[in-house]
């Protein structure tokens, strides 16, 4: 990127600037809470474990016979 | 080379000497938390072995490639953008058409419905972003307005939060924040170096934040109300197609032209996962998560919707059906159900 002035590489500087000052956790730690998270609500995401009845399916293939 | 002055005066050379420095220190910053791999971490998680997903619906009625698509929030309803101009409104249960709008433009790359259900938006080659409010009475087109206009094509658009505001995306490399009422800018976001292809809004609790993907291969974190990026993600090799928030908030998933779907997280600052396979050598146009964020659903140009599972970082299956690439896809907003939308002229509904 070729930067003209120097108000855009003041722009680009303060940016790093921010960054730089950023609080970070560790990828163990991080990681570590968005397994939890999975965890706790993957019970509930019915692209993973399917229906409990295709009936609650919502999408489910309209049935041509019913059951008397 | 002469000590530091009392006064700190800024000069060009300073600043890009600073700039290297700070790159530097970043980046053995974000080295030194790397203590450990995601797919490590998750190699005491079982498998997913159940996976019964499969086609439901086929939504036919587009005469072009279909660029866009996005779920009414009753779980129903589908609205759709073409590249022909055309904006269809889907009853998803039965796949009837419910609206048919002709855009006064080709390449209707971005739409989206208001969190009401009341609205939609769209925009593309046009710059514009145009909100149609939808009724059954008349001619949805008679009470079109455009809220906001781009200096190049909008490549996306979402409302957050509220039907009274509309953020957009476009080739002309900024966001834009818009007041859907008054047709005003309210905040523009400038940072990407090159055309914005995606924005996601991160989950409703921390509500000011949202990502943006680019064709200068960034991925950016913005403050809605400042305008400014709090954070950056470089990884990709190639346009950042996509970008969607894990459903925890603290982390994106991002799909590539590299062929590659990515996991940054925030907190960390850094990315934790790449889902590849040597034999995947297409790009993806459109990533999604699933409700708990286990899978990440990939649209590919090779036709296919490759199913990744995030914390193992496998590919736990593959979705054949369409017969061109794979443009757009989204998870319906209760989770249950996938829509696909391809250059092959149709939708389809996976569930």
């Amino acid at each position: 990127m070729v930067v003209s002035n120097i108000q855009q590489q003041r722009a680009i500087t303060e940016q790093l600037r921010r960054e730089a000052a950023i609080k970070r956790i560790p990828v163990s730690e991080a990681v570590a809470d968005i397994v939890k998270y999975i965890q706790e609500h993957e019970q509930d995401d019915c692209l993973v474990v399917g229906f409990s009845n295709q009936r609650v399916n919502p999408f489910r293939e309209k049935s041509s016979c019913t059951v008397v | 080379m002469s000590s530091d002055s009392c006064v700190k005066e800024e000069t060009i050379e300073s600043l890009i000497k600073e700039a290297e420095q700070l790159k530097i220190k970043l980046e053995d910053e974000r080295q030194k938390l790397n203590d450990v791999t995601l797919a490590a971490v998750a190699e005491r998680l079982e498998v997913i072995n159940y996976m019964n997903i499969k086609p439901r619906r086929t939504l036919k009625g587009h005469q072009a490639k279909v660029l866009c698509s996005d779920w009414s929030p009753d779980k129903r309803h589908i609205v759709s953008s073409s590249q022909d101009g055309k904006m269809i409104i889907w009853d998803a249960f039965t796949t009837n058409k419910e609206h048919a709008v002709t855009m006064p433009t080709t390449w209707v790359m971005a739409c989206a419905y208001a969190p009401s259900g009341n609205l939609v938006a769209c925009g593309g080659l046009d710059n514009k972003v145009t909100v149609y409010p939808l009724s059954l009475d008349e001619d949805v087109s008679l009470k079109k307005k455009t809220v906001g206009t781009h200096t190049s094509y909008t490549s996306c658009c979402l409302f957050p939060n509220s039907d009274q505001q509309i953020l957009t995306g476009s080739g002309d490399s900024t966001c834009a924040l818009w007041d859907v009422e008054s047709g005003q800018l309210i905040q523009s976001f400038h940072g990407h170096a090159a055309d914005v292809m995606s924005i996601d809004l991160a989950p409703s609790e921390i509500g000011n934040t949202f990502v943006s993907g680019s064709c200068d291969k960034m991925v950016f974190i913005w403050d809605m109300r400042s305008g400014q990026c709090v954070q950056s993600f470089e990884g990709h090799e190639s346009d950042v197609n996509s970008v969607k928030f894990h459903s925890s908030g603290d982390a994106v998933g991002t799909g590539s032209d590299d062929a590659t779907c990515r996991l940054f997280d925030l907190r960390a600052d850094r990315e934790v996962a790449i889902y590849s396979k040597e034999s995947i050598i297409f790009g993806v146009n459109a990533v999604d998560f699933s409700v708990s964020g286990r899978l990440l659903f990939a649209g590919y140009n090779d036709y296919t919707v490759n199913v990744w599972d995030t914390l193992k970082c496998v590919r736990v299956c593959l979705l054949y059906g369409h017969e061109n690439r794979v443009s757009c896809l989204q998870v319906s907003p209760d989770g249950t159900a996938l829509s696909t939308g391809s250059w092959d002229c149709t939708l389809r509904v996976w569930a």
